[in-house]
């Protein structure tokens, strides 16, 4: 806005200063752009580089180029499509688990009370644990004979007492998210919260005047104008559960349905040591972050623009 | 803000993009040299062979890599060895990598890729030597070991023994034990039949039978007992469907549908299995021998357990899978007459016994084993000589851990009753053939 307003007034001497300043910003800039480049660029770039290559795995230094050879082998495997699918649905219930738990967690927080201080620190624990720390701890909660939820089960006499959790396609998966929701929630409620603090009291108060209830107060101007912060914790948390990697690798080493494309690329790149296909597993799974969050600028970031505006 | 907004998630999606290739990129040229190799004949040609003769009046410094000492029998060794020859001017010292097998491999390996001389001695892992070897990061050591060979159980000598030639020092041995309840069974089975017979009334017996490296071992000690196998001799088929594997898969599938093992082995590893066991319930376990000191520490199991070397397979023979570690010499070290000097020291009947006194570390070397402090400090001694005897090494291949993949994430499976055993070999063998086919 301040720009317009100088080009308004002294449309003259904007020109050759404006110029310099240009240059002069471009200037200022180069530093960063090139330390950007080396810190993020070269290592994609790179990873491309040697997708694009075989490294053999029998003759030290041998190597050869391989154009697309890699993908192709990546995109016609079982592996990689089952990751895939893995991995979205991973996220896709995860997220949204985390997201209500969130939004309750923020309401909760946001009432004023005594120790609500504490309240909030307290509920950031879980998120505040080491991933890999969760995943060992719920492996151990999960274990069958031994474990927290077994003996209960089994104290109680409830079903599921000899479900291996960790054994058995479907429920390991579920262990995960469930270990992925109690981690991660806390974090989305904090982020909502922050938005919910901005979300001026008059607001209700004028609502309440007119008689709005408890939900209509809450589902017309709670949640509208919570959207902003919504959408940055789900872009966050999105973002974050599709490179999902730790608690797969710890709870099950990605058998019985776990295995996400992280994972597998791990697999290739670490254990296999197929550098090749490792990478373009690894510029695969880059490239569907990268589309995934394209996805929400474009759909979501529209919004955000609107609602900043009003 | 939406600006903004764009700006912040491209960044993100940048970092995490850094994040995520950024392992690729510390792999380089070369291409990490996945396992060990066979079949191939003369990869080995040209290594250079140690002169047996450098290690007398050796001088100068040493270093010994290791994963990390976390029992301190290194440290140990290593001091008495600079007070021993200090004097004449040979020093060693210890430079330690992580305790992850994998990330020990990672270090070594990326020092013998810039040729750095920074370890002279190497502890590697016995299923490491082929791949060394084969990238010609060894001194032959064929010459040293040769002059020692009657001291050595001939299995340890089978795990640094690669394209005819021997690379390095065994300085630990280790194999798996039966362990069972001496109030539970009677007599020790003569069979894994019977084992398993006894264990299906006995409250069972639990194993390593997660998708990890500790199922291919459990699932080769029975194959091999079976008389199956998983590679033709060469190294370069799979045989991995064969009737004996077949018969050796479905004995263990069988055991978990009949209750003699818990399904919850399928997600067991050697610390679940050892709980379990120490809980008191199974009348049996497969484990390491560290499994036996801390089961004498646990309140239900203590005094009620003893332990023997595989059964046999019925109709078939006895096997068992070798671990422990060797020690190597890198080519690039300044010092191979010092580090030979170590090697031997390392892994002298002095050393080895102490190790097996103090630190419970089994002895490759044959003797230690009829030593009155060696076995009363392991009352198992003889037993595990037997086990060590009997074990045979996992298959030798450049492709090792593709090979390994393929044998614990389908025999899982299997178990899990998420393929039929014939499927599991099928999808193996399968498996195994497209892996011997990487570049």
């Amino acid at each position: 806005m301040e720009a317009t307003t100088v080009k308004a007034s002294t449309p003259q001497r904007r020109r050759s200063r404006g110029l310099s300043e240009r240059r002069l910003a471009g200037y200022m800039l180069t530093p960063s752009l090139v330390l950007i480049a080396l810190v993020a660029a070269y290592p994609i770039v790179y990873a491309v580089w040697l997708s694009l290559h075989d490294y053999s795995v029998r003759v030290p230094g041998l190597k050869r180029w391989d154009i697309g050879g890699n993908y192709v082998e990546a995109l016609t495997s079982a592996d990689f499509w089952e990751a895939f699918r893995t991995t979205f649905v991973f996220t896709g219930v995860s997220v949204f688990l985390e997201l209500l738990l969130g939004i309750a967690m923020a309401l909760c927080m946001h009432s004023a009370f005594k120790g609500q201080g504490a309240l909030r620190t307290i509920v950031l624990v879980p998120w505040a644990v080491l991933t890999v720390v969760t995943a060992m701890m719920w492996r151990t909660i999960f274990q069958p004979d031994l474990g927290f939820v077994t003996s209960m089960l089994s104290t109680f006499g409830l079903p599921g007492a000899d479900i291996v959790w960790l054994g058995e396609d479907g429920w390991a998966l579920a262990v995960m998210i469930f270990a992925d929701v109690w981690k991660t929630a806390p974090f989305m409620a904090l982020l909502l919260l922050a938005g919910l603090q901005v979300i001026p009291e008059d607001v209700y108060d004028a609502a309440k005047v007119d008689g709005a209830t408890a939900w209509q107060r809450f589902v017309r101007i709670t949640l509208p104008l919570l959207r902003p912060a919504i959408l940055v914790a789900l872009i966050f948390r999105t973002l974050d559960a599709l490179r999902i990697f730790d608690l797969p690798f710890v709870l099950t080493r990605g058998a019985h349905g776990t295995n996400t494309l992280s994972l597998l690329a791990y697999q290739e790149l670490q254990q296999n040591r197929i550098i090749g296909l490792g990478s373009a597993l690894s510029v695969l799974t880059f490239l569907i972050v990268m589309t995934v969050s394209l996805v929400y600028i474009r759909f979501v970031g529209g919004n955000i623009r609107a609602l900043t505006e009003e | 803000m939406s600006r903004r907004l764009i700006l912040l998630v491209l960044c993100a999606v940048l970092a995490c993009g850094a994040a995520m290739v950024g392992c690729g990129g510390d792999d380089d040229e070369g291409g990490g040299g996945g396992s060990a190799s066979s079949g191939e004949s003369g990869t080995t040609e040209g290594a250079k062979v140690i002169d047996v003769k450098s290690m007398d009046a050796a001088k100068g410094n040493v270093t010994y890599c290791t994963g990390k000492d976390t029992s301190g029998d290194l440290k140990e060794g290593l001091k008495k060895f600079n007070t021993e020859f200090g004097a004449d001017g040979l020093k060693a010292k210890i430079l330690e990598f992580p305790t992850s097998a994998d990330e020990q491999r990672n270090q070594f390996v990326q020092r013998q890729r810039a040729k750095s001389g920074e370890c002279d001695v190497f502890e590697a892992d016995v299923i490491w030597t082929a791949e060394f070897a084969t990238q010609k990061w060894l001194y032959d050591l064929t010459p040293y070991i040769e002059s020692r060979k009657a001291e050595f159980i001939p299995s340890t000598l089978t795990s640094v023994t690669y394209d005819k030639k021997m690379w390095g020092a065994p300085r630990v041995t280790d194999s798996g034990l039966l362990f069972y309840r001496t109030d539970k069974v009677d007599k020790v089975p003569q069979t894994w039949q019977d084992v398993y017979q006894q264990a299906a009334s006995e409250g069972g017996i639990v194993y390593q039978g997660a998708p990890y490296e500790g199922l291919t071992v459990d699932f080769l000690e029975l194959a091999y007992a079976a008389g199956g196998k998983v590679l033709s001799a060469d190294g370069s088929k799979a045989e991995f469907d064969n009737p004996n594997n077949l018969k050796a898969l479905k004995f263990m599938v069988d055991g978990i549908k009949d209750g003699s093992a818990p399904k919850s082995v399928t997600t067991f590893m050697e610390e679940e299995a050892r709980r379990s066991f120490e809980n008191g319930k199974p009348a049996f376990m497969r484990n390491w021998p560290y499994a036996y000191a801390l089961g004498n520490e646990a309140p239900k199991v203590k005094g009620k357990f003893e332990v023997a070397p595989y059964p046999s397979f019925e109709g078939a023979g006895k096997a068992g899978i070798l671990g422990g570690h060797n020690a190597v010499i890198s080519v690039y070290s300044k010092n191979p007459g010092g580090a030979l000097k170590l090697v031997d020291y390392m892994t002298s009947d002095e050393r080895i016994t102490r190790n097996a006194v103090k630190y419970s570390k089994a002895p490759p070397l044959a003797a230690v084993y009829e030593d009155p402090a060696v076995k009363k400090a392991l009352p198992f001694a003889a037993e595990l000589k037997q086990g060590v005897e009997q074990a045979k090494t996992r298959p030798v291949s450049q492709v090792y851990s593709q090979i390994s993949q393929a044998i614990y994430k389908n025999v899982n499976e299997a178990l899990t009753g998420a393929q039929t055993p014939e499927q599991a070999l099928k999808n193996g063998q399968a498996e195994m053939e497209k892996a011997l086919q990487t570049f």
